[in-house]
């Protein structure tokens, strides 16, 4: 406190830009989640268009839709299929066109090697 | 303020300011409406006055968007104030789903303020994400008034709406659009 007192009457400017530096508490923040490309078939993608609340995700036929803005982060997709849908820690996500926010996710292809 | 200039203060429609198609004079309606957006960003950049609108949000979004103010996130560091009036207010803060019973109200608060004015959709609600369209609510702020800018959050976290305020301003720019949500980067290193 003392020393940023001292800073603004040494440089006359008190205030910060935002970000003036990454703010910590930012790690504890639900995020929307992260779509492991490989392990996302069919079977798996409308199991988590079944369990979103809020009508973010909708299946098409090669690739999930996933509206970032109909998100609410509340982790049943993560809980749903641990290892294939990960938090993705972005919360910055304005956007100045609702399509930027509505992301198309490839579905793997069901041929299994 | 050169409130005298006729330019600065066009008349938005619901479709915002896209130019009509074809014509012979498109290119340059294209030209003039880029001049113009950045003439009014640049009325934007400097203090800029914030009504909100709680259009039937769960209190939520408030929460957050009262934090704004607190020494931690201080909002007036930037030039943003809140102000009670929509007529002395740059920008709406839209939160909730829309109620139908608010239609009458949101719009007269929207009509109010003078131009040019942005209007911000924010939370899930508003972006028409929890609610869907019935007799009771609209679902989105979408058809009802004409949104510039969006942030996602359930709620956003006051960094979040830091961040869509300067988005909406254009002191930052937008990241999500480069983002796909999709982690290919570590399919292509698992090698299988």
């Amino acid at each position: 406190m003392t020393l940023w007192f001292l800073r603004g009457l040494r440089r006359g400017v008190v205030t910060t830009r935002y970000p003036a530096r990454p703010d910590d508490s930012a790690a504890d923040l639900p995020t929307p989640p992260v779509f492991r490309a490989e392990d996302l078939d069919q079977a798996l993608a409308d199991r988590l268009v079944a369990v979103c609340p809020s009508h973010a995700l909708r299946r098409d036929a090669d690739a999930l839709v996933f509206d970032v803005g109909a998100c609410t982060a509340c982790g049943r997709c993560q809980e749903a299929a641990p290892g294939a849908v990960t938090s993705s820690g972005e919360f910055e996500l304005a956007a100045t066109s609702r399509g930027h926010l509505v992301k198309r996710i490839p579905l793997r292809r069901e041929a299994r090697a | 303020m050169t409130t005298s200039d006729p330019s600065i203060h066009p008349q938005r429609t619901a479709a915002g300011a896209t130019p009509p198609e074809g014509g012979p004079d498109a290119h340059e309606e294209q030209a003039t409406a880029e001049l113009l957006r950045q003439r009014i960003a640049s009325q934007f950049g400097r203090s800029l006055h914030i009504r909100t609108l709680d259009t039937g949000s769960c209190a939520a979004c408030e929460q957050e968007i009262r934090l704004l103010t607190a020494p931690h996130y201080d909002l007036h560091r930037l030039g943003f104030f809140f102000t009670p009036a929509p007529r002395h207010a740059d920008l709406l803060m839209v939160t909730g789903p829309m109620i139908r019973a608010f239609d009458i109200a949101a719009r007269k608060t929207y009509d109010a303020m003078p131009g040019p004015k942005i209007v911000v959709a924010t939370g899930a609600c508003a972006l028409g994400g929890v609610y869907q369209p019935d007799a009771f609510v609209h679902g989105s702020v979408g058809g009802v008034l004409p949104a510039d800018v969006w942030i996602p959050g359930c709620p956003p976290s006051p960094l979040a709406l830091l961040h869509g305020l300067l988005v909406a301003v254009d002191r930052l720019a937008e990241k999500v659009a480069g983002l796909s949500f999709a982690s290919d980067d570590r399919a292509g290193e698992g090698l299988q």
